[in-house]
Order: C-alpha cells, then sequence, then structure tokens
C-alpha cells in the first residue's frame, strides 16, 4: 500500500464515527484484507470516542453491565470468544526464511546473482555449441552464487544477534487484573478482560485495558508513555475534557497506575484500545529504504552502465574483427561479468558490522545493518522530551525561601552547586518536605546512591523525598523523631495536603504542616518566615511571592507551597485529631517557601544537542508534554538557544497574534499540538522550513508522525528519539528510529531501528559520527576495490583486440576479489577521520552520492588505468624472458590456443608445445596477479585519503598495515606453495618478476598525491570539481 | 525514506534521456557543456600520452635486456615436444583412398614442408657433417656468429621422400608416410651424447583408455593389431646428433630439422587407429602426465577402403 500518496487525505481536523467496536470478521479473509487498509486511514486519524461523556446509566446501558456486580462468568466467556483476548495482536514477523531471502537477493545481492546466472548462461552456449571449452565460466558462476550465499548467511547471523538481544527486552511475566464478575473480585489474566468488565485497578498496578472510571480515591496514572506527561495525573469519574486524552475519567490500557484506587468499566481491550491503535498504526506503516540502500542501487546503476557500455563495444568491436557472432556474446557476456565486483558485497557489509560493532560497544545496538549509516546522512532529529532528553524523574530543581531563588543541582550524579543551607528557614522548610510527605524508599536500597533509589508514591513527593535526604538529613529518622499523628491527603479540589506532628521537647507539642498549590497556601498564611524570624505578610511579601512563583512556573517548574503552624499548647498530647470534621485551626498559618520539581535534562545532552547543531543537525523536540515545560527543558538542553526568543514570546511582547511575527525575527518557534491539528501540510512545512529551532509540544502520536512525514517531504533525512508507545509510528516512519533501551516501552524497540543501551542522547553523537565516518570509509574501500577492476577487465579486451595469449585469468581475478582485496579493503573502514567529521553539513543524499562519477573516474580512468599498464609490462617481460616478443605475440591467439598445434614457434624459432606455453601463460596470470597486488599496496595507501597528504594522516591504521602484509603474503603463498600449479594455475615467478611493476607503483603514488596537494590547495578548483570523490 | 519510486511514464524517461543527451538550456552534452568536455578531454589525452610514454619508455629498456641470441629462460622447454606431418586440425590423418581430394592436401602441405630438404637446396646451403657427434659452432669471441648448418636430405626419406613417388608419399594405396620431428630448443643437446631414435606404436592416449571401446581382458592392445607393420626412414627412426645444438633463428638461419618419416604399411581399414611415437634419448623425459607432448606425440589414422 503505497503510504505517501494518501497522506492528503488525513485531514487532522476530520474526525470520523469511532470505528465499530471491534467485530474482526473471522470468516473471510477478503473482508480482513479490506479491513486492514481502511484501517490504517482510520488509525492516523485522531482518537475518538465518547465515553468518557456517558453518564454511568449510559455506560451501563451501552456494556449491558451491571455497575456494581459486573459481568457474569458465562457472559464474560461469551464476549472473550466474540472479541478475542485483550492482548495486542504482535507485529506481523517476517518469517525468517523471508528474512533470509532478503539478505539474499536485496540489493547488491542482485547484481552479483545477474552476474552469476549470465556465467551459467555463457557455459551453456560453450558446452552447446562448441566441443573443446573451458570450465570458467561454469565455476565463475558457482563462485558467484557462494559469495551471494555466504554473505547472505553473515549479514542475517548478524541481524539475528541484534533481533535475540531483543527478544531479551521483552516482558514474559503475564500481567494479572483484578476484575468483579458476578459481584466476586477475582484475579485473572490481563488476556481474558473483557468488554464492560468491571475492574480495579490500585497503586503501581498497570492499567489492563481502557478504562472508564466509576469511582476512585486518591487514584493518579502516570500517562507519560501514551502522551509523553511527564507528571502523573489524577483519576476521577468526571467527565473533564472533550478530548477523551486529556479526560480524567478514562484509564488508558498499559499505562500506569501509581496511587490511590480506582474502579472502572473497560470499554475497549486489545487492538481497539487507544495504545493498541497506536501500535497497530506503527506495525501497519510502510518504511522506505535507508539512504545506504539508496546508494547501493545507484551504485549498481552506475556499474551496470559502465559494465554495458564496456561489453555493447567490444561486441561491436569483435564484430568487426571477425569474431562469430557465438564468440562475440561470449565476449559481451564475459566483459560485463567481469565488471561486478565480487568482494565488495562481502566488504561493504563486513565494513558495516564493524561499525555496528563498534557501536554497539558505545551502547548503540543497531538492528538492521544498513542503518548503520544512516545516522550519519541524518539532517534532523525529532526528540521526544520526556525520558530522552530528560531523566524521567521529578528532581527539585528550585527553591524559594528567605526571597531568594536557591539552585537546586539537578544533575544525575549530584556533582553540580549546592546551596546555603545555613538559613533557619531551610531548616524548616527541610522538614514540612520531608514530614508532610507520603513517599517513602522502599526497603533494603541502602547501598543505592539517593537518586536511584525506587520509592513509593507520587512522583513530586518521591523528588521532595529525595531531595531532604539528600542535602538534609535521613528522613526516616526525622519521621521518627516527629510521628505524624493526623493528615489530610491531597486532592484536586483541595490542592492541599496537611499532616501534623508530634514534636519532641517543645511547649506547643504538636506542629501542623501544609503543603499544595502555591496561591492555595497563601491563603492560608498570615506571617511568613525570614531568615528564621517570623513577620507578619505584606504586600511586599506577596509580590515576591507572585514573582518568585511566575518565576519558576515559568521555567516550566511543578512549584508547590509550604507552610506551617505551631499548635496552641492547648494541643496537649494525645489530642484527638479529627480530619474529617477539623477541630484544629488552619489559618493564620506562617509561610515558608516554594519549592519547585522539574523533570531535569540529562546532563549529557546539552553538550550532545550543541554536538549536533555544530554538526549540522537540526534538533526539533516534538513532545506530548505542556508547552512551557517544554519550552523549559528546550531552553535547558540548547534545542532554543540562549537569548533566543520562540516566535510567540515575541508576539506576546508585542501583543501581536504569532502568524504577524516575521519568522526571519524568530529562528525559534513553540507550536502546540492544537495548533498543529489546523494546519495543512505546506502551513507545516513552512513552519520546519523557516525556523531553525523548533519545539512541538501537547503532540499526538499522530502528529509526531505528520512531523516525520513533514521534514522528509522537504528532503531532510530524519532521525526519531522516543521511548514511548507514542513515539513508535514516528520511530517507525522515521529514516532511523531510535528507542531507549532501559525506559523504552516494547512497541517503541520494535519500531526503532537503533536502541540506545543506556538510554543517553548522548550516544547519538557518536552515532552520527561513526555513521559518517562509515560513509566517507566506504567510499574509499569501494574506491580501492572498484580500482582492480580495470587491470582485470583490460587483459581480456587486450586479449581480443590485440590476439594476444589472455593476460589475467578467471581464477586469478577471483584471488584479487576474493581472496587479496579483501583485508586491504576492510581496513579503509578502521581509517580515521580526515578532518572534524562534526564539524560539516550533513552530507546532501541527491548531491553526493556515495559512489559518483568522480569516484569511478579515478578508479577506472586513472589509477585503474595505471595499474593495467604496469600488470601488462609485467605480463609483456615474463613472455619476452621466455622467449615471445611483443611484436610476435599479436594476432598469436588463435594458434597460442590451439592444443594441438604443438609446434608454435617464438621470437627465436624455438617450438613450443601447447603445455608449455600454456605454463608460461599461467606464470603471466600469477605475475601480472602479483602485480595487482602490488600496485593495489599504493592504491591502498592512496585511498586511505581523500584530501589530505598520507603524510598528514600517518600510517597509524594498524590494521591497514596487516592487510597490505596479508595480501603480499598471500600471493607469495598462491604462487610458490607446491601444488598450487594443479590446484589453482598459479606458478612461482621469479623474484626480478616481483619488481617489474615498482615504477607504476611510485606512479600511482606520486600521482594521488601531487592531485590531492592540487585540490588542497585550489578548493573548488578544476581538479577538485573532477576528481574529489 | 523520501526518495520514492515514482513511477516514470515511458514519455518521461525518454525526455529525461534527451536533455541529458542535449540540454539546450545550459549548452550541455551528456551533463557537460563543450568547455567542460574540452577540459575533461585534455585532461585525459594529457594523462594517457604520459602513460603511454612511461609504458614505452619500461618496455624499451626491458626489450634491451633481452638477448637476441637466447631466452633469458628457458626452463619451461627442458623437455622438447614432439609433432607430425601433414598437420591436421586435430591430428588425424585420414585417408579416402579412392577420394582424391581426401588426402589431396595433405600431399600439397607434405610438398611444400619437405621442399626445403631437396638435396640440391642442402647442398648449396648447408654443411655436410660428421654424423654421431653435435656440431658445436662456439662464438669463438666473435659475438653472436653466424652458425653453419648440417644437411638433411630428402632423399634420406627413402619411400617417404616423395621424389618421383607416383603413390603421392603412399596416401593414394593407403600406405601413408607420416612425419616425425622434434621441437627446436636453442642450446638443447638432445640425446646427451648418446644416440636416439623414434619409435612408433598403436597405442591410445592415457586420457582416451577406456572410454569408448573397452580394453579386452585379455590385455591384446587392439591398437596394436589394427596398425600393422610399418618401416621407418631413416633406418629405425634414428636422429643423429650432428643436427644439435640449436642456435636460434637469427644466427642459425638455415638449420634443417631432421625428421623421422613412417610409412604404415598395413593399417587396418576402416577402423581409427591410435598411435603413439616417442623419442627415445637420454635426456628427454616421455612421461610427463600432464604435456602428452613432451617426447612424444600421438594421433590417429583411418584409412578408408570401399
Amino acid at each position: 500500500m503505497e503510504f505517501g500518496a494518501k497522506k492528503e487525505t488525513v485531514a487532522p481536523l476530520e474526525q470520523l464515527p469511532r470505528p465499530e467496536p471491534k467485530r474482526r470478521p473471522k470468516s473471510s479473509k477478503l473482508r480482513k484484507a479490506k479491513w486492514k487498509q481502511k484501517d490504517l486511514e482510520e488509525l492516523k486519524k485522531e482518537v475518538v470516542m465518547d465515553d468518557h461523556k456517558l453518564t454511568l446509566e449510559e455506560l451501563s446501558a451501552k456494556y449491558a453491565v451491571d455497575l456494581t456486580k459486573g459481568h457474569s462468568p458465562r457472559k464474560a466467556e461469551e464476549l472473550l470468544i466474540r472479541d478475542g483476548p485483550n492482548i495486542l495482536t504482535p507485529p506481523p514477523t517476517t518469517p525468517k526464511w523471508v528474512k533470509f531471502c532478503k539478505q539474499l537477493f536485496g540489493g547488491f545481492s542482485l547484481l552479483l546473482w545477474t552476474g552469476a546466472i549470465l556465467c551459467f548462461v555463457a557455459f551453456g552456449i560453450q558446452s552447446y555449441f562448441y566441443d573443446d571449452f573451458t570450465k570458467d565460466n561454469l565455476y565463475l558462476g558457482f563462485v558467484l552464487s557462494i559469495v551471494v550465499v555466504i554473505t547472505g548467511c553473515f549479514s542475517y547471523y548478524q541481524e539475528a544477534k541484534s533481533a535475540k538481544i531483543m527478544e531479551s527486552f521483552k516482558n514474559m511475566v503475564p500481567q494479572q487484573a483484578l476484575v468483579i464478575r458476578s459481584g466476586e473480585r477475582i484475579q485473572i489474566n490481563v488476556q481474558n478482560v473483557v468488554l464492560g468488565d468491571l475492574v480495579e485497578v490500585r497503586g503501581g498496578d498497570r492499567i489492563p485495558a481502557d478504562l472508564r472510571i466509576i469511582s476512585a480515591q486518591g487514584c493518579k496514572v502516570d500517562n507519560s508513555s501514551l502522551t509523553g506527561e511527564s507528571e502523573p495525573q489524577f483519576r476521577s469519574p468526571d467527565f473533564s475534557h472533550e478530548n477523551p486524552l486529556e479526560s480524567r475519567n478514562i484509564c488508558f490500557f498499559s499505562t500506569n497506575c501509581v496511587e490511590g484506587t480506582a474502579r472502572g468499566v473497560v470499554i475497549a481491550t486489545g487492538d481497539s484500545t487507544v495504545m493498541g491503535r497506536i501500535a497497530s498504526l506503527t506495525s501497519g506503516l510502510k518504511v522506505g529504504r535507508t539512504p545506504i540502500a539508496v546508494e547501493i542501487e545507484h551504485f549498481i546503476h552506475l556499474i551496470t552502465m559502465v559494465a554495458v557500455f564496456l561489453g555493447i563495444i567490444f561486441f561491436g568491436l569483435s564484430f568487426a574483427l571477425g569474431y562469430g557472432w557465438l564468440e562475440a556474446v561470449i565476449f559481451l557476456i564475459g566483459i560485463i561479468v567481469a565488471n561486478v565486483p565480487e568482494g565488495l558485497l562481502a566488504t561493504v557489509t563486513v565494513c558495516l558490522t564493524l561499525t555496528a560493532k563498534r557501536m554497539a560497544w558505545k551502547n548503540c545496538l543497531v538492528k538492521n545493518l544498513e542503518a548503520v549509516e544512516t545516522l550519519g546522512s541524518t539532517s534532523a532529529i525529532c526528540s521526544d522530551k520526556t525520558g530522552t532528553l530528560t531523566q524521567n524523574r521529578m528532581t527539585v530543581a528550585h527553591l524559594w525561601f528567605d526571597k531568594t531563588v536557591h539552585e537546586v543541582d539537578t544533575s544525575e550524579d549530584q556533582t553540580g552547586k549546592t546551596f546555603a543551607k545555613d538559613s533557619d528557614t531551610w531548616l524548616i522548610l527541610a522538614h514540612i518536605a520531608g514530614l508532610c510527605n507520603r513517599a517513602d524508599f522502599k526497603a533494603h536500597q541502602e547501598t543505592l546512591p539517593i537518586a536511584k533509589r525506587i520509592t513509593t508514591g507520587d512522583a513530586s513527593e518521591s523528588a521532595l523525598l529525595k531531595f531532604v535526604e539528600q542535602s538534609y538529613s535521613s528522613v526516616a529518622e526525622m519521621r521518627e523523631r516527629s510521628p505524624k499523628v493526623a493528615e489530610i491527603p491531597f486532592n484536586s479540589t483541595n490542592k492541599y495536603q496537611v499532616s501534623i506532628h508530634l514534636l519532641e521537647n517543645s511547649a506547643q507539642p504538636y506542629v501542623l504542616m501544609m503543603k499544595g498549590a502555591p496561591e492555595r497556601i497563601l491563603e492560608f498564611c498570615s506571617t511568613f518566615l525570614l531568615n528564621g524570624q517570623e513577620h507578619p505578610m505584606d504586600d511586599e511579601m506577596k509580590e515576591a511571592f507572585q514573582n518568585a512563583y511566575l518565576k519558576l512556573g515559568g521555567l516550566g517548574e511543578r512549584v508547590l507551597g509550604f507552610c506551617f503552624l505551631n499548635l496552641p499548647s492547648s494541643f496537649n498530647k494525645g489530642f484527638p485529631f479529627n480530619t474529617d470534621e477539623i477541630n484544629f485551626p488552619m489559618d493564620s498559618l506562617c509561610f515558608v517557601g516554594l519549592i519547585s520539581m522539574i523533570d531535569p535534562p540529562r546532563a549529557a545532552v546539552p553538550d550532545a544537542v550543541n554536538k549536533c547543531r555544530s554538526a549540522g543537525i537540526k534538533v526539533i523536540m516534538v513532545t506530548g508534554d505542556h508547552p512551557i515545560t517544554a519550552k523549559a527543558i528546550a531552553k535547558g538542553v540548547g534545542i532554543i538557544s540562549e537569548g533566543i526568543e520562540p516566535a510567540e514570546d515575541i508576539a506576546a511582547q508585542l501583543k501581536n497574534p504569532v502568524s504577524t511575527v516575521n519568522t526571519r525575527a524568530a529562528k525559534a518557534i513553540v507550536v502546540h499540538g492544537s495548533e498543529l491539528k489546523n494546519i495543512n501540510s505546506q502551513q507545516l512545512d513552512q513552519i520546519l522550513q523557516n525556523h531553525t529551532e523548533i519545539v512541538f509540544a501537547r503532540t499526538s502520536p499522530q502528529q509526531k508522525l505528520l512531523i516525520v512525514e513533514g521534514c522528509q517531504r522537504l528532503g531532510a533525512i530524519v532521525a526519531v528519539t522516543g521511548d514511548g508507545v507514542n513515539d513508535s509510528p514516528a520511530l517507525k516512519k522515521a529514516d532511523i528510529g531510535i528507542a531507549m533501551g532501559i525506559t523504552g516501552s516494547d512497541v517503541s524497540k520494535q519500531a526503532a531501528d537503533m536502541i540506545l543501551l543506556d538510554d543517553n542522547f548522548a550516544s547519538i553523537v557518536t552515532g552520527v559520527e561513526e555513521g559518517r565516518l562509515i560513509f566517507d570509509n566506504l567510499k574509499k574501500s569501494i574506491a580501492y576495490t572498484l580500482t582492480s577492476n580495470i587491470p582485470e577487465i583490460t587483459p581480456f579486451l587486450m586479449f581480443i583486440i590485440l590476439g594476444i595469449p589472455l593476460p589475467l585469468g578467471t581464477i586469478t581475478i577471483l584471488c584479487i576479489d576474493l581472496g587479496t582485496d579483501m583485508i586491504p579493503a576492510i581496513s579503509l573502514a578502521y581509517e580515521s577521520p580526515e578532518s572534524d567529521i562534526m564539524k560539516r553539513l550533513p552530507r546532501n543524499p541527491k548531491m553526493d552520492k556515495l559512489v559518483n562519477n568522480r569516484l569511478i573516474g579515478i578508479a577506472y580512468g586513472q589509477i585503474g588505468m595505471i595499474q593495467a599498464v604496469a600488470g601488462f609490462f609485467t605480463y609483456f617481460v615474463i613472455l619476452a624472458e621466455n622467449g615471445f616478443r611483443p611484436v610476435d605475440l599479436l594476432g598469436i591467439r588463435l594458434k597460442w590456443d590451439n592444443r594441438f598445434v604443438n609446434d608454435l614457434e617464438d621470437s627465436y624459432g624455438q617450438q613450443w608445445t601447447y603445455e608449455q606455453r600454456k605454463v608460461v601463460e599461467f606464470t603471466c596470470h600469477t605475475a601480472f596477479f602479483v602485480s595487482i597486488v602490488l600496485v593495489q599496496w599504493a592504491d591502498l595507501i592512496s585511498c586511505k585519503t581523500r584530501r589530505n597528504s598520507v603524510f598528514q594522516q600517518g600510517m597509524k591504521n594498524k590494521v591497514l598495515i596487516f592487510g597490505i602484509v596479508e595480501e603480499t603474503l598471500l600471493a607469495a603463498f598462491l604462487s610458490y606453495t607446491p601444488g598450487m600449479d594443479r590446484a589453482l594455475r598459479t606458478y612461482p615467478l621469479k623474484i626480478a618478476w616481483w619488481f617489474c611493476v615498482t615504477p607504476y607503483s611510485i606512479l600511482i603514488f606520486v600521482y594521488d598525491e601531487i592531485r590531492k596537494l592540487i585540490i588542497r590547495q585550489r578548493p573548488g578548483g578544476w581538479l577538485e570539481r573532477e576528481t574529489y570523490y | 525514506m523520501v526518495i520514492q519510486k515514482e513511477k516514470k511514464s515511458c514519455g518521461q524517461v525518454v525526455e529525461e534521456w534527451k536533455e541529458f543527451v542535449w540540454n539546450p538550456r545550459t549548452h550541455q552534452f551528456m551533463g557537460r557543456t563543450g568547455t567542460s568536455w574540452a577540459f575533461i578531454l585534455l585532461f585525459y589525452l594529457v594523462f594517457y600520452g604520459f602513460l603511454t610514454a612511461m609504458f614505452s619508455l619500461t618496455m624499451w629498456v626491458m626489450l634491451q635486456t633481452v638477448s637476441d641470441h637466447t631466452p633469458k629462460y628457458q626452463d619451461r622447454l627442458a623437455t622438447p615436444g614432439l609433432m607430425i606431418r601433414p598437420k591436421t586440425e586435430n591430428l588425424d590423418v585420414i585417408v579416402n583412398v579412392s577420394d582424391t581430394e581426401s588426402w589431396d592436401q595433405h600431399v600439397q602441405k607434405l610438398n611444400k614442408f619437405l621442399e626445403p630438404y631437396n638435396d640440391s637446396i642442402q647442398a648449396q646451403k648447408n654443411d655436410v657433417c660428421r654424423p654421431g657427434r653435435y656440431y658445436e659452432q662456439p662464438d669463438n669471441g666473435v659475438l653472436n656468429y653466424p652458425k653453419r648448418a648440417c644437411q638433411f636430405n630428402r632423399t634420406q626419406l627413402g619411400n617417404c621422400s616423395g621424389i618421383g613417388d607416383p603413390t603421392h608419399y603412399g596416401y593414394s594405396t593407403g600406405q601413408p608416410c607420416v612425419f616425425i620431428k622434434m621441437n627446436r630448443v636453442i642450446n638443447f643437446y638432445a640425446g646427451a651424447n648418446q644416440s636416439m631414435n623414434v619409435t612408433c606404436a598403436g597405442k591410445r592416449p592415457q586420457h582416451h583408455r577406456n572410454k569408448g571401446k573397452p580394453t579386452p581382458e585379455d590385455g591384446r592392445d587392439e591398437d596394436a593389431e589394427n596398425l600393422g607393420n610399418f618401416v621407418m626412414f631413416p633406418a629405425n627412426g634414428n636422429i643423429d646428433l650432428m643436427y644439435f645444438p640449436y642456435y636460434g633463428k637469427k644466427f642459425h638461419v638455415n638449420y634443417t630439422q631432421p625428421l623421422v618419416a613412417v610409412k604404415f604399411l598395413n593399417v587396418t581399414p576402416n577402423v581409427e587407429v591410435n598411435v603413439e611415437c616417442r623419442i627415445n634419448a637420454a635426456n628427454i623425459a616421455t612421461d610427463d602426465e600432464r604435456d602428452k607432448f613432451a617426447g612424444r606425440v600421438a594421433f590417429k589414422l583411418r584409412i578408408n577402403k570401399t
């Protein structure tokens, strides 16, 4: 199904009626397929449901369920049979053999298969028409097939390994749900939950299905995996928002209940849940090809063009020279096949694998080998906020007391600065934060650093707990000394929390402590604390409070106010406090201060964002969280750089609508999801184009997808990072999706191409660096490998045109391509970068190709030609020294290859049998082969750099030196090992023949150094334009 | 990926190609303007010019080191090969006695081949040498002094000399002559100072054995029986030492290669007979497994009589 074509039809505004409660037609496959097609389009639209608007009676009627007793077991079973189990359909896993076939027949392999088939065709022709034929073509065909199969197995094995690591992420523990059926509460497996079931959830539970809450006590859910909001949300039976995602009375499948209890009716199960829809949207998306796949296709086009061009020219030429059509066809095939770089597929695969390994070592697990390079081409990163840029952990960021804002260190390892702790106000503030707090550490974690300990309770209370524990003293001791005697828990109407504690050795034995929304707290207060002294509340103080509150709120932080009251001594020990009918004073409290919390950015992120910037990569924040928080974090991590005002801030200052702000003036913009709903794709493109620093807030998963598509429409190669289910469609659609290994949800990991095992955004920078490096090094590797193609083809061409004995045979060609050239080519993957690759712009996928005609020109037209000449020189030397002078060789081919001519005369009048001269010919093949190895030395050293001199780059690449030694030893081995004359028909060479090519090796080296010197000295000059690849 | 494959119509493709070949807007031919082509062609002209010059130079240097007299290496020619005349395409001598044309070409070839052996020419050009010893001609200080050759007279071939032979080397009577010669190798002292001769036998070459007709169980060789009798000229198929060593075509201009003629007297007609002739000489191995022509020669003989 063509994805791009249907984009236009999906206007986000369009609200379609809710898809039928799922009754999948199981009978007809056809209808199922249709359902699938239609479904994907519907999935791309916003979630539509009305259950949150219904009254309880309507709800009861709709799902035919008693809201106290629940379904009867029999009805539940019927429903289970009708709707299927409450599980997400796993994404259609490609069968292993299909994956294997993809490896076997994808991309590069296709070229080799074509070559192999051509070989078999040529062999067929030969064996049909000639009695006397060589089996070279047959062997070559087999070798090509074997190379493809082996390389295919290798990359399949590599990817299977990553897949295995993926499997280990899967949570295999079956989840339980507490349902009420026929009035009885029973524990059942989550998959048996059915529509209309009455479900109870408690703090710590995973929500078993989409629920409409019918009753709740202090229930809070963590929706971050669905919406990206880092703060837990209250849940209550009241309908509070048109949008079901924001309404308080709906809980979503697979989110977590943080605290409290709730009872709800199941309104959707399995794939029809909000989460399920996102998951199936993800698995339904079509993914495009990776940039490297595109590059390889372009390369194949180039190679094929060259091959066919040469083939046809020599096809015509062989006719002109008087060869028969059959021979001409054999020649044609031979030339085309000779152009296939047999070893390159393996080289590229190994190079990518090496980089993948290196990345895995740096905590980037790559699922798909080709994705290794994608990060290097990336020009835009759409990053989720929560858990990716931030720690996904509420942390105290600022304090306000004594009319001063104090900053708190929020880094993960607590290495930052500290604040003035000598004020008495701070002591009291710390006490209130520690005592008026329901969170607690879970047991047996004393050895862990405080920040890493697991707590029970609300995220902000946990943050306060950890904060006090860290910067003041043990909260447990504090609580022991001042035990809690009464408590009014926080609720959304009060917006405060009160607790009363017993004080030791005090005239006034009880103290009342309160925390809550700052404006509510201030209402209770008549005095305030300044440096430990109580002062009556005045306007100045109120203004200072307002300013502080606004300032902290503007930082996107969640602000809590703290106050206390020493209860009069009339409340003596043992006073029965009643929190329902309040029997203690709750006014004229003393205001202490404010504490604000935020989910702080990870320490490494600002630096990483900065590096991405300087590498020319646009970092866009796409989050489900509120704009203020998003903006604050964006500023904190540098996505909106310092001193730059987003468009709407400018607009606010000018009191104009945002649309009137000159886009040139505003580099940055914060776009709200609701605005995004109302704009079309052109407008989205405008936003993406005109602003360099963009934050999208309150976005739905579908909108994230649209943003990614928008970037891609503008020609960017997009990386998406995310951890939640809400990110997964975008992860899948992105050119490279990057999921978080620790906090990431399974769905997001499934959809991603790459997984950051340490959840560290900074690893992406490593990935970009490695990706760019491998792209550069692949160029070098390919340039190196392609060069030897010319000395491999020209012998055959000369054999046809000049009628000389064949200078280089098929076996020796394979020895080069699959033997001596392999390790040197791979060693180029270890080459260090020539310049700071993180300081240049991402490559332009349209202009900067992996293999361009300049590379072909250098490899084929220049270095390759020198190599060919070098090889021919050696060949003529050997023949001349054996009695055949070059002139006498012209046109000798027919007699030379006739096995019945056993008295062929050489230039000295000596006569040769067929076998004798064939031994000389094969010696020539060996020598030609050795010559190529030796000129490839020079080529390898030249290919180390594209611009710099080798003397600047140095010879630090040990693998490359090993490669040179290895190829030379291998060549010597093939030549001198006894028995090789039978096995591969390679013969020992006289020592002097090894040195014939020396002048040419020097020529290659000198030529390329001069070329690079001129390129360096004349940037943008003719030579650079024509020969810099 | 963004780069989505749009289906291009055929016309578009043609249009794109046209524009590639000649772009009237930018005046580009095959993606380059005239000056661009000129520059790149000039570059390659200079580049290849230089490369050609360098190749020529290295070749010239190499040819200077190669002697006119003897090749640098002769290690591949340790064992001279044997060859027959008339030479036919697949080394099979087929004679249809009644069909003159079938053997006439052999006769023509042989006439031409034996012409230099005519006694008159030999007498005119070559020396009469002492048989039984090598005809060594040291340079004696004069570099590459031209060498003399020994006479091999056509008459030495007796019934196979074809002189005044109405049977055309026996081809018209079904008793054909086949001439055997040994490959020339410079400075090769064949026979290591001992006499040598050529012998022939009906024998399937190794690689043809057990193929086609099964070898009879009693070890009787069918080919040997079918071959029948033959006579050799010079007698016993001797090759005299005086024809060695050979000094190369440049300085040993009139060198006459010694021959051995074999006249097959009663070959079983209408049967293909495998014949192998080998030289018996002290320093010539004839058992090279790979080279079937090292010191020996195998051919097929078939006389068709109606």
